[in-house]
């Protein structure tokens, strides 16, 4: 048995322990945001939070999360409740297909929360790791920036997590 | 435009479709039937808009949404019409039905960049119609003269009082549906050519948007497949002992392509299927390599016994070509490419009893509909295909092979399965841009007018492959399958020597006033399957042409912008683009130091697009600084998605012109996954102005054309950088 926190829930998991965490998430907590693009770690569609670092989840086994507190993008913010960087990313019209999107706004909002005022150098190298084939990379950089200035403006919640245990320790408006 | 449309219809009628009774009559949108489900006391003056009694407008999307922006478009028609906010409308995507077949294509398929072309009239009809429709019902109902009644907004306004479209629903369902009601005039606009927010951008930034792959049904299992390293060999034996004692694994079962676990999980089919032990027969693929490939085209190429299928040949074809003043040759090769959307190919199929629903993202709900009948011996009537967003398309998506192994491993496991391809089934099995290898010939006069215009070129076609995948899947259901199987096979005799598949000459010819022309093409196929892959043959034709029309220019000592203006008179949305662009990216003024620029202009499905690129070399890497485009595509609906759509194209082009190689050893693909088939990160996307020709024309396709001239602009200015005419794809530098 394999116990975690999804989305600031704690859930818990009876399932072979190399299954990678992505599967888990969309085929047993049926969580579907988080796709499925390449299983080497190379494309960033797969993109979680797991103790706030983007991270690849096609590659790692759910045997690595115990403890740990994994955000997906159904934690990120919902459509009456949306991220500053969701909201950017609706009003830059960033996606087309949409199929890497959720991976790029966990990499993006990664990125933010540790670096709110990041140049474009820190965005490309934050980004790398994210495909899109669409190539909509301009408008991805252009919505990370005016949502870190919405972020700046108008505050918003970062999570602080114990580095020991992984589990959050505290929500608090950054402003 | 008309090109590729044309080859696909020709298609159709070439194998022999057409007396067959395939092609139905394509409707507009004032058909009568019923391609949805009826919804109690909705008014459904067409297939593709209900108005309910609650207010609401349903709009049935006939076109795939894989991220071109369609479903913002059409919506955007509808609601101009209808006088209605495009937030506002309920959109769906449509389900099988003839009414939503593409009134250019015939089939209810998208595809060729013509969307919005070809339904940009019967769509705002059947909206306008629809409005007339609600006007009537509620002068009727109020007893009010008809000219006192409007529509804003989603309201019916009466002498100041506001009412909702439901409030006359129940009376317009008893009125005759008005036709041919007035369009709305250009100056009449408030939704076309505004710029917006896409209407399915927040659920593709939440999460929440369905891709094919999302299904979810009771009792699902998943699968995978396994198939031959060599594509197309057959099995000639295989042992499953191992992976039936798998953790998880419920079934293994043979197929046409290969052997499909099935298990509870993705995870235990896919770490099962490693331990399948499988035999292949041999295959002619699997005595081709790509040096063996490059060579036998090579000798083709040069053998003038080859005479190969005229593509065009207009006033004295290339006899006179010895007589101009400057005679060029060079010759370019293009390689065969992957799609790599970034969705793997999937299919879900629930069965129950004789029935089957398939969740499936796809270009065309008639192939994958046709595919479930052939493949999983269904009635054509109990086939329901629920069409979700696609995760990228470019072609790979019409081909409803995803499909074909689904309901084949449903039917024989006797579950509910999702049919899952990984990453490496994706780049080892898809229908490939085909490879090509040209030699062009231009005679110039002294004035630097191009007198002459020959292409010969050797290659794969595209349509054989098609014809051997459709025909089975588009073929009524009454025919016998051994027959519709041998019929799919005669594709490639048919394209290979009596009709000139139509796509090899796209684009390579067209756009300069040259007198004489002769493009011809011989095919020599390895027997690798291709497919339509974004812009087709002119995205490898427009690098042979621009590059080619780059080194005239610079052998009659002409800048290359005014060279291509003095020979492309007869060419007015060229034209535009060209000089357009030229103005704003500055050209023949200062650059940075090292920065150089390269010019490409190109006609595609009914657009024209010229694009500028900056490039300057490090060492041997060739870096892309910016490129500025400008694109004639009639009138706009959405500015904000054609600049989007012309980027992505620069952006996958790029990929290509930089990256993209598919190679074989032994007919086995070399490419597998990202790491070896690289695609272009944000660190290297180039920064991206997009400049739209004002225009009224009626609109023509963006999702394509902004990819043809990206590579000849990168080359072209590489040249000026380096020396060096690279002319073999991908770009590389020694």
């Amino acid at each position: 048995m394999i116990n975690f926190q999804l989305n600031n829930s704690p859930v818990e998991v009876d399932i072979d322990p190399d299954t990678p965490l992505l599967w888990v998430v969309r085929d047993h907590f049926k969580l579907k945001g988080s796709k499925f693009g390449c299983g080497m770690g190379l494309c960033g569609a797969c993109t979680m939070h797991v103790n706030g670092e983007a991270m690849s989840t096609c590659t790692l086994p759910i045997s690595a999360v115990q403890g740990a507190a994994i955000t997906s993008i159904e934690g990120l913010g919902t459509p009456d409740n949306l991220h500053p960087l969701q909201q950017a990313w609706v009003e830059h019209s960033v996606p087309q297909c949409g199929y890497c999107q959720s991976g790029q706004l966990m990499s993006a909002s990664a990125l933010l929360a540790k670096n709110p005022n990041p140049s474009d150098n820190d965005i490309e190298m934050s980004m790398n790791g994210n495909i899109c084939r669409c190539g909509t990379y301009s408008k991805i950089k252009l919505a990370i920036k005016s949502g870190a200035e919405g972020m700046r403006t108008q505050g918003s919640m970062v999570e602080t997590f114990d580095p020991a245990d992984g589990n959050a320790i505290s929500k608090e408006a950054n402003s | 435009m008309k090109k590729t449309s044309m080859t696909r219809r020709l298609f159709l009628l070439s194998t022999g479709a057409a007396a067959t009774g395939l092609i139905v009559g394509c409707s507009t949108a004032v058909a009568k039937g019923k391609g949805y489900s009826a919804i109690a006391g909705a008014f459904e003056p067409n297939s593709f808009i209900q108005i309910t009694p609650d207010n609401k407008a349903i709009f049935y999307l006939p076109s795939s949404e894989m991220g071109q922006g369609i479903l913002d478009g059409l919506t955007t028609l509808i609601a101009e019409e209808l006088r209605v906010q495009p937030t506002a409308i309920d959109v769906r995507q449509a389900s099988l039905h003839e009414d939503y077949k593409n009134p250019e294509m015939g089939m209810q398929a998208t595809g060729g960049s013509n969307a919005t072309r070809a339904q940009f009239l019967p769509l705002r009809q059947a909206a306008a119609d629809t409005a007339a429709a609600i006007r009537n019902a509620a002068a009727k109902q109020l007893d009010q003269p008809l000219d006192k009644i409007s529509l804003a907004d989603g309201q019916v306004m009466v002498d100041g009082e506001s009412y909702g479209f439901g409030d006359f629903v129940a009376v317009a369902a008893l009125m005759p549906v008005p036709e041919n009601s007035a369009l709305r005039s250009p100056e009449q606009f408030d939704q076309i050519g505004r710029e917006r927010p896409r209407l399915d951008a927040l659920s593709k930034s939440t999460g929440t948007a369905e891709f094919g792959i999302d299904a979810e049904v009771e009792n699902l299992y998943r699968a995978v497949v396994v198939r031959s390293p060599v594509l197309g060999a057959a099995l000639e034996s295989f042992d499953a002992s191992a992976a039936l004692k798998q953790s998880g694994v419920v079934d293994v079962v043979q197929i046409k392509s290969g052997v499909a676990v099935v298990a509870q999980s993705y995870w235990q089919a896919r770490k099962a299927a490693a331990a399948l032990e499988l035999n292949w027969g041999k295959t002619e693929l699997g005595s081709w390599s790509s040096d063996s490939i490059y060579k036998n085209f090579t000798d083709s190429l040069n053998d003038s016994s080859q005479k190969g299928l005229e593509c065009c040949d207009e006033g004295e074809g290339d006899k006179l070509l010895d007589q101009s003043e400057t005679v060029v040759a060079a010759d370019y090769y293009a390689p065969y490419l992957a799609h790599a959307t970034m969705e793997p190919l999937n299919c879900t199929v629930a069965v129950e009893g004789d029935s089957c629903k398939i969740y499936v993202g796809t270009q065309s709900v008639q192939v994958s509909a046709g595919a479930a009948v052939y493949y999983g011996d269904f009635d054509a009537d109990k086939v329901k295909v629920h069409p979700a967003f696609l995760g990228g398309g470019f072609g790979r998506r019409s081909l409803g092979d995803d499909v074909a192994e689904a309901v084949a491993i449903a039917k024989q496991s006797g579950r509910n399965i999702q049919l899952v391809w990984s990453r490496e089934d994706d780049m080892n099995n898809d229908f490939y841009r085909p490879a090509a290898l040209v030699r062009m010939q231009a005679g110039v006069s002294k004035q630097g007018l191009i007198e002459t215009w020959a292409v010969r070129r050797v290659g794969p076609n595209i349509m054989g492959h098609m014809v051997d995948a459709w025909l089975e899947v588009l073929a009524p259901d009454y025919l016998n399958k051994g027959f519709t199987d041998w019929l799919s096979k005669l594709g490639h005799p048919l394209f290979n020597r009596f009709i000139a598949d139509a796509s090899n000459g796209d684009g390579i010819y067209g756009d300069y006033d040259t007198p004489n022309k002769a493009v011809r093409h011989v095919t020599q196929d390895p027997g690798l399957r291709t497919g339509f892959w974004r812009s087709v043959g002119h995205s490898s034709n427009a690098f042979f042409k621009e590059s080619f029309i780059d080194e005239l220019a610079q052998s009659a000592a002409i800048d290359e912008l005014q060279f291509r203006l003095a020979n492309m008179k007869n060419n007015p949305r060229l034209i535009e683009a060209t000089e357009l662009v030229a103005a704003k990216a500055g050209w023949g003024k200062p650059l940075p130091e090292g920065h150089f620029h390269g010019l490409a202009t190109h006609s595609s499905f009914g657009s024209a697009v010229a694009q500028i690129a900056e490039v300057s070399i490090e060492g041997t890497k060739i870096v892309v600084h910016k490129v500025t485009a400008a694109i004639h595509c009639g009138m706009v609906v959405n500015p904000g998605i054609v600049r989007d759509q012309v980027e992505g194209g620069i952006i996958f082009g790029l990929t290509a012109a930089l990256h993209g190689e598919i190679t074989l050893v032994d007919g086995v693909i070399q490419q597998s996954n990202f790491h070896n088939y690289p695609m272009l990160r944000m660190a290297d996307a180039p920064e991206v102005e997009v400049h739209i020709v004002a225009s009224q024309e009626h609109p023509e396709g963006v999702g394509e054309p902004g990819l043809p001239p990206l590579a000849p602009a990168v080359a072209n200015a590489v040249f000026k950088a380096s020396g060096q005419r690279l002319r073999d794809l991908p770009l590389r530098l020694s």
